[in-house]
C-alpha cells in the first residue's frame, strides 16, 4: 500500500468582514476594512491510503468542506502541505482534476440536457480515456447496475436518486484515483441507499479507487467505511478505525428489562444492586447502560435474576451514530 | 496523455454544440418562439433607426447608407458574444449559489468549460440580419468590391467582436468581487448600443470614455471606417485588431483570476 494523500498540517484562515447592524452599519462597512480572520481548518494532518474508504465526519460547519476544496485544488491552504497523488492540487489544478472524480450530493455535474449515455461520451473526450478502458468501464456499470433505462434519459427528466447514481458513474469513469463524495445518499430513499452504498463498495473493490466519503448518514459509514476521520471547529478530533470508534467510551451496551409491579421502585433497587451501572426507567422499560470493562452483561443479569422475575429483555449496542452524537457533542477526552 | 491543443478544444467545442443543438431542437415551441422574437428585435430596432433618419438625412457628415453601414457592422460584430459566450449571463447566480464549483473539477481549461455549456442559437438571426444590412448598405454606397477588401472585413470583424466580448467577460467576472454584480453587466450591454453611431456625433468627453475606457467605439466606428473611409483611415482604425485581441486576453485573465479565487458556498 503507498499514500495517494498526503496532508500535513494544514490550515485555512479566512478574512471575514466584521459587519455592522442596520443601514448605517452597512454604509459603515462600505468604508471599514475591519476584518477578523476565521480559521475554518486548524492544523490538520493525515495520510491516506490508495484503496481505503474513508468517512470523513463532522458536524455542519465543521471545516469538511473546506478540506476537500483544498485537495481538490478549488482552495489554497494557508499554510501546510498537501499532495494528492504526487501532485500540489492548488498549483496544478487540471493535473489533479484527470487523477480525481467528485460527486455533490446535490448538484449535479452533468450536461442538464444530455442522455447520460452523451455526457459520458463527453467526458471520454475530455478524460482522453482510450476506448478501451472506456468500453471496459461500461462493462463493469452494466455489470453492477441495470444502467439501460438512464442511458437514454436526459439528466433532467431524472429522478434524483438516478441522477445521484448517473453522477458517481460519472466520477468512477476515467478511473480516477480518489473519488471524492459529498453527501452522496442526501434525500434518497431506503433502497437507493442500498444501490448506491454496494454500487461504491463495488468500484472501490474493482478499481482500488480511494474513497473519501463525507456524510451525515451513519448508515453509510457502517455499510462503506473500516476508518473515520472526524473534524470539528477546523480541528482533528479523530481518526482512527471503525472497531476502535465503538470501544471509544468504553465498551457500553444497554440492558432493558421488563418486571412485575412499579417499574420505577424496581429501578430505584436496581441502582442501589448495581452501582457501577446507571439505570433508567420509562413507561415500560428498565434501562441498564452496563460498562463491560466492569461487569459483563451475564453478571449483571444474573444478579437481577436472583431479586427481580424478570418478564422480558432486550439487548442493544450502542450505535455508531450514538457515539458521533457523543463525539460531536461532548468531543474526546 | 495527449497535449491539450487548440485542436482538442474545437473538436470537444463542436462535441458539446452538436449535442446542445440537438436537445434544443427538442423543445421546437421554446425555438420557434425565441426565433421569431428575435426577428422581432432586430425589426423594430431597424425600424426605429429607419424613422430617425427619415428626420435627418445626415448627421455629422454621415449619410444614410454609411450610418446603416456602422449598424449593420455593429450588429456583426456583437454576434459571436451573443452566440458563443452567452453563460456569461448566468455566472452570477452560479457563482452565488455555489454551483460554480461543479466547472473547476474539470481537466480542462476553465473559461472555456464554462462558456461552451451555452450556445444561444438566437444570434444567428441576428447574424443573418446583419450581414444583410451589410451587403445593402455596401451595394448603396457603392463601395467597390474585391478579395482584398472582403479579406479585411473579416479580420476587422473578428476583432471587433473581441472587444464586445472583452466587455462583457470583465463585465461578468466583477461577480468574483462584487456581490451584486448585475448592474455592472447591465450597464455594458446597455453601453454596446451607443456603439453603432459614429462616435464623432459625441461631445469630446464621452469621445474619449468610449475610446479608451470603455472601448465600445472599436465595435464597429473605428474598424468599419478602414472599409468606408479608405482615405483618411486614423491610425486607431489601423490599431484596432491589436486593441481587440489585448482586451480580449486582459479580460479573461481577470476572468480567470477571479475564478481561481473563487471558493465556493459551504454545503
Amino acid at each position: 500500500m503507498s499514500a495517494i494523500i498526503e496532508i500535513r498540517n494544514i490550515t485555512k484562515e479566512f478574512k471575514v468582514l466584521n459587519r455592522r447592524e442596520g443601514l448605517k452599519g452597512s454604509l459603515k462597512d462600505l468604508f471599514s476594512r475591519d476584518y477578523k480572520i476565521v480559521r475554518a481548518v486548524d492544523n490538520i494532518s493525515m495520510t491516506i491510503e490508495q484503496g481505503e474508504i474513508v468517512g470523513y465526519l463532522g458536524p455542519n460547519g465543521a471545516g469538511k468542506s473546506t478540506t476537500i476544496k483544498m485537495m481538490t485544488g478549488v482552495l489554497e491552504p494557508t499554510s501546510g502541505e498537501i499532495l494528492v497523488g504526487g501532485n500540489v492540487p492548488y498549483q496544478n489544478r487540471t493535473k489533479n482534476a484527470q487523477e480525481i472524480g467528485v460527486v455533490f450530493g446535490q448538484r449535479s455535474q452533468l450536461w442538464w440536457a444530455l442522455p447520460l449515455i452523451e455526457s459520458f461520451k463527453l467526458l471520454k473526450d475530455i478524460y482522453q480515456i482510450p476506448d478501451k478502458e472506456y468500453d471496459g468501464m461500461l462493462a463493469l456499470y452494466q455489470s453492477l447496475v441495470d444502467i439501460e433505462p438512464l442511458l437514454h434519459k436526459p439528466v433532467r427528466q431524472m429522478s434524483l436518486g438516478q441522477r445521484t447514481l448517473s453522477d458517481i458513474l460519472a466520477a468512477f469513469l476515467h478511473n480516477p484515483k480518489i473519488v471524492f463524495l459529498d453527501e452522496p445518499t442526501i434525500g434518497l430513499d431506503v433502497s437507493m441507499k442500498a444501490k448506491i452504498r454496494t454500487l461504491i463498495q463495488a468500484l472501490n473493490r474493482e478499481k482500488h479507487t480511494t474513497v473519501i466519503l463525507t456524510t451525515h448518514d451513519m448508515g453509510d459509514v457502517d455499510a462503506l467505511c473500516r476508518r473515520i476521520v472526524i473534524i470539528d471547529k477546523g480541528k482533528m478530533l479523530y481518526d482512527n478505525d471503525m472497531e476502535h470508534l465503538k470501544g471509544f467510551f468504553g465498551s457500553y451496551r444497554t440492558l432493558k428489562i421488563r418486571v412485575d409491579g412499579d417499574l420505577k421502585a424496581h429501578a430505584e433497587e436496581i441502582a442501589k444492586e448495581l452501582p457501577e451501572c446507571s439505570v433508567s426507567a420509562d413507561e415500560e422499560w428498565i434501562s441498564i447502560l452496563v460498562d463491560e470493562d466492569k461487569a459483563t452483561v451475564m453478571e449483571v443479569l444474573g444478579t437481577l435474576q436472583t431479586a427481580h422475575s424478570i418478564r422480558d429483555m432486550q439487548l442493544q449496542e450502542i450505535s455508531t451514530e450514538e457515539v458521533i452524537k457523543k463525539i460531536y457533542e461532548e468531543g474526546v477526552q | 496523455m495527449q497535449k491539450k491543443g487548440i485542436r482538442f478544444y474545437l473538436r470537444i467545442y463542436c462535441k458539446i454544440l452538436a449535442q446542445d443543438l440537438k436537445s434544443k431542437m427538442s423543445y421546437r415551441a421554446d425555438f420557434i418562439i425565441s426565433t421569431v422574437g428575435m426577428i422581432f428585435t432586430n425589426i423594430s430596432g431597424f425600424v426605429s433607426f429607419w424613422i430617425l433618419f427619415r428626420s435627418f438625412p445626415s448627421l455629422n457628415g454621415w449619410s444614410y447608407y454609411e450610418m446603416l453601414f456602422l449598424y449593420g457592422f455593429s450588429l456583426v460584430s456583437i454576434t459571436p458574444v451573443q452566440c458563443f459566450f452567452d453563460n456569461n449571463w448566468s455566472l452570477r447566480q452560479n457563482v452565488y449559489s455555489g454551483d460554480f464549483i461543479k466547472y473547476c473539477f474539470r481537466p480542462i481549461n476553465l473559461f472555456f468549460y464554462y462558456q461552451s455549456e451555452v450556445f444561444d442559437i438566437k444570434g444567428l438571426g441576428q447574424l443573418a440580419f446583419g450581414i444583410g444590412t451589410l451587403i445593402y448598405a455596401w451595394v448603396k454606397i457603392g463601395l467597390p468590391f474585391s478579395v482584398l477588401m472582403l479579406l479585411k472585413m473579416t479580420v476587422f470583424l473578428l476583432t471587433a467582436s473581441l472587444v464586445m466580448i472583452a466587455l462583457q467577460n470583465a463585465a461578468a467576472a466583477s461577480c468574483f468581487w462584487i456581490e451584486n454584480s448585475f448592474y455592472v453587466l447591465d450597464l455594458v450591454c446597455r453601453f454596446k448600443d451607443y456603439a453603432k453611431y459614429p462616435i464623432t456625433i459625441f461631445s469630446p468627453v464621452f469621445r474619449f470614455i468610449f475610446t479608451f475606457l470603455m472601448p465600445i467605439a472599436f465595435i464597429a466606428y473605428y474598424p468599419s471606417l478602414v472599409v468606408l473611409r479608405p482615405d483618411a483611415v486614423p491610425l486607431l482604425s489601423w490599431l484596432s485588431p491589436l486593441v481587440g485581441i489585448a482586451f480580449f486576453f486582459v479580460s479573461y485573465k481577470i476572468w480567470m483570476r477571479g475564478a481561481m479565487k473563487y471558493s465556493g458556498t459551504g454545503s
